[in-house]
């Protein structure tokens, strides 16, 4: 049964998308979404594998849990002085997470589980007419990371999980190439596609100190996508560059960056928790983004394009108010500071920091069923970026709307 | 039941808000008035390029790049005089051809462009001064020196094939400077200089060094050029609608010898194998200035009357003509064969062309601030577009073909490098006049066009 859920979440996953600072996505489960994204110190559901392993041996049965978000994000370019203007294509994503796992029998101390889930993404379509296009006109890095996890409770105040990540996914990077055809003005076109695989882990501690107060520590490592064999493909070339210009392939590292997080979770009152966590990204682990090629383009045997990304902090804040007859409400924020520094603001991820406001609820509807839906509306900076590597800026500005729907069920 | 409500309208307002709203600056003319623009220059203004004027190569002009950006400050229309067709007048303009060259090497070159040429190029000399004052009046050929000379388009109709003849007013009597006053600008630009000390770059030195003026091949003297350029600019200041105070811009004189017509073919580029090197050796056997080795790094052999028998290996700050390069590869220029001077700028021309570069251009510099007007250091941009520069995601270099900055003729530029000077231009103007002009969007432009 688990085999065949997991064949069929692995269908819907087609597409993912951009929405932390970075790179990094932030929805990896409807009641920790609804609540700015904290997580750390609370073992809510089954998607604790996620926020914490060690949460795991915290829950009282084996639980389902999986939830599936729209994502509608929407960037903004506007030339610094003048009159043009654009902005990217509508494209609506479509993240699924879904999580099994729980005590091994009833009252045991040792929990294990499996976790899907989509961490890092970016989706961004600018077209093939814009003035950047010799940027980036579309651009789509899909993760999933897959995640056995085991998790053990000591005492009621302290347990550990953790969990071995295998991470697969893709990227697709299409750019105008600036040699033009005397026959038409038709731009040939780039596109850099390439499937990466990456392994990694995700650990952390719980610890209990007091029925009110719950804290939790976790770390999640870098993970390097690989990719060996990816495709570089040349159309639309004037036929006296051909050879100058040959499809290829080209091998990649792309870092995912690691976490670390501290989280708080306060018991206000029977009916209010409050949450605090804060994120520390390792996102200086991308200062380039490099492309090798097996045979030389345009004379050369790799392009590089400089990030120089900045470890960075996000701050996350949430409550959840159980309202009775099965009903829970939440909301949150989050302050998601960009790695990106000015200079390095480039249009195929134009980085800003986020503040990001959230909420949702849960309906009990019978004892082991319980629905979620989340809301989240970001929204970054107006700002005025270049990227000086490219000669390439302008004001940009970034907004989305996340919707989540969702469902867990006690074994 | 009420939570739900309360969350969905919730949600409502989150989507009527999720569109970002940002929008570029207002442009701001600042303090100058762009209404009439006025373009004095050579043939960098005109929107020479590929070896020839043609429409499009106007039509993609710095100053019409300019007056497109000034349209959304209160610039006006701005009047060219447009050749009718695209094939170049009176010669042919260059485009880029496959073909096999003498090595039996399939190559890209230039070669004139002839596509129905005759039919293209019908009523280009016919006098279209009827259509005038033009707001551009940049003449391909013509010097700082030549401002100020009555006839100058009648007599000078040889050097510069009748381009300011077929739309000055008066050819026979006026000078460049009653042609440029005749608009009543509102704001001018002027780049002039250039051709003072590129003729006789491009006749790798074979001019005086100064000489009276007569020979587009001497170097201008430099107390007629300050003569002329003030004189030039004091009217431009004087005249126009805004009596004693219209306001311009000054661009200076690009260092020549940073354009690929004379950067293209590297001074030690000659590639040579073991019994190459070996036979050259013998053949100037006795010359201790000449000396061959086996690889890539090989200095071409030049004629110089005061070398051992006229020649000599060429060093390095000399530079070698782009016209070279077929005799280079397929007659045994450089090898077999010293490169005739004509097409050598040694040492000594090539400080003859800094030290006057520098002296002219320190008289545009004075002229800039006695009148208070802007200056343009177009001499050091270009130097940075050489050593490459990145714009809207394209590098641009002085590579010949593939720096995509410098047209076919390795002088003038492509229509991107157009635009990029044309948005340095802006620069300097927003930062002399408090303006806030927009930048053109350079990807616009055509840069090199391949087969």
């Amino acid at each position: 049964m688990k085999k065949l859920f997991l064949t069929a979440v692995s269908v819907l996953l087609t597409t993912v998308m951009a929405m932390g600072a970075g790179y990094q996505l932030n929805l990896q489960g409807l009641r920790q979404l609804a609540m700015g994204g904290s997580g750390t110190a609370y073992a809510w559901d089954a998607s604790t594998l996620f926020y914490n392993p060690a949460g795991l041996s915290s829950l009282n049965h084996i639980q389902a849990s999986g939830s599936l978000l729209f994502l509608t994000p929407s960037v903004e370019y506007a030339e610094s002085v003048g009159k043009y203007y654009t902005t990217s294509k509508s494209q609506t994503f479509t993240p699924i997470n879904i999580y099994v796992g729980g005590p091994v029998r009833s009252g045991s101390p040792v929990a294990i589980g499996i976790g899907l889930y989509t961490p890092f993404g970016s989706g961004l379509n600018w077209g093939n007419s814009w003035t950047g296009r010799y940027v980036i006109e579309d651009i789509e890095l899909r993760t999933y990371f897959l995640q056995p996890t085991i998790s053990y409770k000591f005492n009621d105040v302290w347990s550990v999980g953790a969990g071995f990540v295998y991470a697969f996914g893709s990227l697709d990077m299409k750019q105008a190439v600036p040699v033009q055809n005397n026959l038409n003005n038709i731009d040939p076109q780039s596109e850099l596609y390439g499937r990466a695989t990456g392994i990694g882990f995700n650990a952390g501690i719980h610890i209990k100190p007091t029925k009110w107060l719950h804290i939790g520590l976790t770390y999640r490592s870098q993970v390097n996508m690989k990719t060996t064999g990816g495709s570089a493909t040349f159309t639309d070339l004037p036929s006296s560059l051909a050879s100058t210009f040959p499809n290829t392939t080209f091998s990649s590292t792309l870092p995912l960056p690691a976490t670390a997080s501290i989280g708080f979770a306060v018991k206000a009152t029977q009916n209010l928790t409050l949450q605090f966590d804060v994120n520390f990204v390792g996102w200086q682990t991308l200062d380039s983004l490099r492309f090798n090629f097996a045979q030389n383009v345009n004379g050369a045997d790799h392009i590089s394009s400089p990030r120089n990304y900045r470890n960075r902090a996000a701050f996350r804040l949430g409550g959840n108010l159980k309202l009775g007859s099965g009903w829970a409400i939440m909301a949150g924020t989050a302050f998601d500071p960009t790695p990106a520094q000015a200079t390095f603001i480039s249009p195929d991820l134009p980085d800003a920091d986020r503040i990001l406001v959230t909420g949702g609820f849960t309906y009990k509807p019978a004892k082991k069923i319980t629905l979620m839906a989340a809301i989240e509306y970001v929204t970054s900076n107006k700002i005025n970026g270049n990227f000086d590597f490219a000669g390439f800026g302008g004001k940009y500005q970034t907004k989305a709307l996340t919707t989540g729907i969702g469902m867990s069920y006690n074994f | 039941m009420k939570k739900l409500y309360i969350f969905l309208g919730l949600s409502a307002i989150a989507f009527a808000s999720c569109k970002p709203n940002i929008g570029p600056d207002k442009p701001k003319a600042g303090d100058a008035d762009f209404s009439k623009y006025l373009a004095v220059g050579n043939s960098l203004t005109s929107g020479y390029a590929d070896g020839s004027l043609s429409r499009s190569g106007q039509i993609n002009s710095y100053p019409n790049i300019l007056a497109t950006q000034f349209a959304q400050v209160g610039g006006g229309s701005f009047n060219q005089p447009l050749l009718p067709g695209e094939s170049g007048w009176p010669t042919a303009k260059y485009v880029l051809k496959s073909g096999t060259d003498c090595n039996g090497n399939v190559v890209l070159s230039p070669v004139p462009y002839n596509f129905v040429y005759a039919l293209d190029t019908q009523g280009s000399a016919k006098s279209i001064a009827a259509q005038g004052p033009f707001n551009n009046v940049g003449v391909p050929g013509i010097r700082c020196i030549d401002y100020l000379v009555p006839g100058y388009a009648y007599l000078a109709a040889a050097s510069n094939h009748g381009w300011a003849a077929r739309f000055y007013a008066n050819p026979i009597a006026e000078t460049p400077l009653d042609e440029a006053l005749r608009l009543n600008h509102s704001f001018f630009t002027c780049w002039l200089g250039a051709n003072d000390v590129l003729g006789y770059a491009l006749a790798g030195g074979a001019g005086a060094v100064p000489g009276p003026g007569s020979n587009t091949n001497d170097i201008s003297d430099t107390a007629q050029f300050g003569h002329t350029y003030r004189i030039v600019i004091d009217s431009l200041v004087r005249h126009g609608q805004f009596v004693n105070k219209a306001k311009g811009m000054l661009i200076n004189v690009p260092d020549v010898t940073s354009i690929p017509y004379f950067t293209t073919i590297g001074y030690n580029s000659l590639a040579l194998r073991s019994g190459q090197a070996d036979t050259l050796n013998a053949l100037y056997a006795g010359n201790p200035e000449v000396h061959f080795t086996v690889g890539t790094n090989n200095a071409f052999v030049i004629s110089e009357p005061t070398a051992t028998n006229n020649r000599r290996q060429i060093k390095a700050g000399e530079y070698i003509l782009l016209s070279a390069a077929d005799s280079i590869k397929c007659a045994g220029w450089g090898t077999v064969k010293p490169i005739p001077a004509q097409y050598v700028l040694n040492a000594q021309e090539v400080a003859n062309i800094e030290t006057y570069t520098t002296y002219f251009n320190q008289i545009i510099l004075n002229t800039a601030h006695y009148y208070n007007i802007g200056y343009v250091d177009m001499n050091a941009y270009l130097k940075r577009v050489q050593s490459g520069i990145a714009y809207d995601g394209i590098t641009f270099s002085a590579q010949f073909v593939s720096g995509a900055a410098f047209s076919l003729d390795g002088i003038h530029l492509t229509p991107r490098g157009y635009a990029m000077v044309a948005n340095y231009i802006i620069a300097n103007i927003n930062t002399m006049y408090n303006a806030n002009i927009p930048m053109a969007n350079v990807s616009s432009y055509d840069g090199i066009k391949f087969p």
